[in-house]
């Protein structure tokens, strides 16, 4: 049953998918078209395109927000448009078809993951580079990998909530900035934002979205 | 002053008005008279309330009011406000203690006065009540300077470096590293590094730790420059071009470069070390973080050698282990790993995939 729930999702994925692999893929290259030959170049010329790219680095993290977004709530398209008549009638419990889907959406994810890897390595063996400076091609694969599985999950389970729940993440936020507005009126000297502390829970370690923190170059010290 | 005479002119004008109207006009008399009354009673009182406010602003600014926020004491005056002053004070608490180059006693020690051009003896004078040892702190220079307490950690920093030996006055940078960001100071000493002005600058960022030692100026009478790299100073910073020897230098002479450089920090156009004011500073914050604020201020403390013996000593590793660790610190944004995709980053990932997974299978759309 995995082969017909994939075959369909790749039926309405098709597009999104392969124009992510191409991004995957494009993006490490970019790095190196500020040239290749730098065993012997000036520290400047090693400057500049070390700087850049760190920079293209910091879109691979955007590029695995994307694969998680499009490839996320695109898994549940055809249920959303179909009023899940289709899911309803089928012979297996629920949990089970969520496991298919979540499972074929991942491996549509696979392909621009397998991109970035092919693209990395091809960056890596088209330049030559100075003592100091490394290339780490498996490391940004498998970091893409997990942060693009995270962003896939996230979008995954909102897209196939119930509106309580889309509810209850609304409220939330919105009890954040509640918070924060209180105490910003009774002035409370020395207490922390509500905001910063939540954004800082998620964005560093073990929090959901720090995966896609640290460091993306694909060149670095 | 001029209040009172305005007062005076003006009540005068009225009564005089008075008098015109009830000489002039004794028909309408009753309803004019109390009109021009009217009118003078009004003026009278508005020029009464200003006098007032007046004198309460001159009162307020005699009442400096203090601050404290940890070792920090300021003195501002009455009329900044409550809110401002102590963001003020708590601000310049933090930079001092992010920076953890100055002692807290030397802090407790101190107290800020901060004025404004027309209120110094005022402020002053409120100071005295205070036993510490008073610095003057002039916020009327940059009407910002209240924002945050930069101005605050900054002139007690400057009190704290005349205590310093002459070796560490000359190589500390100028802010001695208050308000170090590794977002903007980082960054830029990043960019110095990388910039290639400096052959030993190319050398520490292809991984030399002795080229990092002089690109940081870290070891006493070391020449970091190339007689060109000092050329290309002298030919494009600014001094006095009369001057003999830099001309010569100019003139293509080596030796006459090679003096200035010797006497480096002696003649303006060329630094001390090719490392500017954020590249030190990132030294001595990479110092704090991996070794402790002990070891940060047993090195100030250290008068014995020079500025990479003290810190190496302070931080019970040698010299070249330092320096190597303060290139790694900068170069990856201040520690932060380079990419990494171990089990570390791979188990919260993984769980929180199949948390969601989980949420996702136990509740939806159609249940």
């Amino acid at each position: 049953m995995y082969k017909q729930v994939l075959y369909a999702q790749w039926l309405a994925l098709r597009l999104p998918t392969v124009l992510l692999a191409v991004l995957g893929f494009a993006l490490p290259l970019l790095t190196v078209t500020y040239g290749g030959a730098l065993e012997n170049a000036p520290s400047e010329t090693v400057a500049q395109w070390l700087f850049a790219s760190q920079k293209i680095g910091v879109l691979i993290p955007a590029l695995a927000l994307l694969v998680g977004l499009l490839l996320g709530i695109g898994t549940w398209a055809p249920d959303h448009a179909g009023k899940h008549v289709y899911a309803l009638s089928l012979p297996v419990p629920r949990a089970t078809y969520v496991l298919l889907r979540f499972a074929a959406g991942a491996t549509l994810v696979a392909a621009p993951v397998l991109a970035l890897g092919v693209g990395s390595a091809v960056a890596v063996l088209s330049v030559k580079l100075p003592g100091g400076i490394h290339a780490y091609p498996m490391q940004l694969t498998l970091r893409f990998a997990l942060a693009c599985l995270v962003c896939f999950a996230i979008f995954f389970a909102i897209s196939i909530s119930t509106r309580r729940a889309a509810l209850a993440v609304l409220g939330l936020l919105g009890g954040v900035v509640l918070a924060d507005l209180v105490l910003a009126a009774l002035s409370i000297s020395g207490a922390a934002s509500v905001s910063e502390t939540v954004l800082y829970l998620l964005t560093n370690w073990p929090g959901p979205l720090a995966i896609l923190m640290g460091r993306w170059a694909l060149f670095d010290v | 002053m001029s209040s009172l005479i305005r007062s005076v002119v003006a009540v005068s004008a009225l009564g005089a008005s008075v008098q015109a109207a009830l000489a002039q006009a004794p028909g309408g008399r009753d309803a004019r008279l109390q009109a021009l009354l009217a009118r003078a009673e009004s003026l009278a009182a508005g020029i009464a309330r200003e006098d007032s406010v007046a004198r309460e602003e001159r009162h307020r600014e005699r009442l400096a009011t203090r601050f404290d926020a940890g070792a920090v004491t300021v003195i501002l005056p009455a009329s900044v406000g409550g809110a401002t002053g102590r963001r003020f004070v708590e601000g310049a608490a933090r930079i001092l203690d992010s920076a953890g180059v100055i002692p807290a006693s030397f802090i407790a020690g101190r107290i800020v006065v901060a004025y404004a051009a027309d209120g110094v003896d005022s402020l002053v004078r409120a100071a005295r009540l205070d036993k510490r040892v008073r610095i003057g702190a002039d916020i009327s220079a940059a009407p910002d300077s209240l924002t945050d307490g930069l101005l605050a950690a900054d002139v007690l920093a400057q009190s704290y470096r005349g205590t310093l030996d002459p070796e560490w006055r000359k190589w500390l940078p100028s802010d001695m590293g208050m308000g170090w960001n590794m977002r903007i100071e980082g960054t830029e000493a990043v960019r110095e590094l990388m910039a290639g002005e400096t052959h030993v600058g190319a050398l520490c960022l292809g991984g030399s730790v002795a080229g990092c030692r002089l690109w940081l100026g870290l070891d006493r009478g070391a020449q970091p420059y190339q007689v060109a790299e000092i050329r290309r100073l002298v030919a494009t910073r600014y001094w006095p071009r009369s001057r003999g020897l830099l001309a010569q230098c100019l003139g293509g002479s080596d030796e006459a470069c090679e003096t200035v450089a010797r006497d480096s920090g002696l003649i303006p156009p060329i630094p001390l070390a090719p490392a500017g004011a954020a590249s030190r500073g990132s030294l001595l914050r990479a110092v704090r973080r991996l070794h402790g604020d002990g070891a940060l201020r047993a090195a100030l403390a250290d008068t014995a050698g020079s500025v990479g013996e003290r810190l190496a000593r302070a931080s019970h590793v040698s010299e070249d282990s330092l320096v190597a660790e303060w290139r790694s610190w900068i170069l990856t944004g201040g520690g932060q790993p380079r990419v990494t995709a171990d089990l570390r980053d791979a188990v919260p990932a993984v769980l929180i995939a199949a948390l969601l997974l989980l949420a996702a299978a136990r509740t939806g759309r159609w249940r």
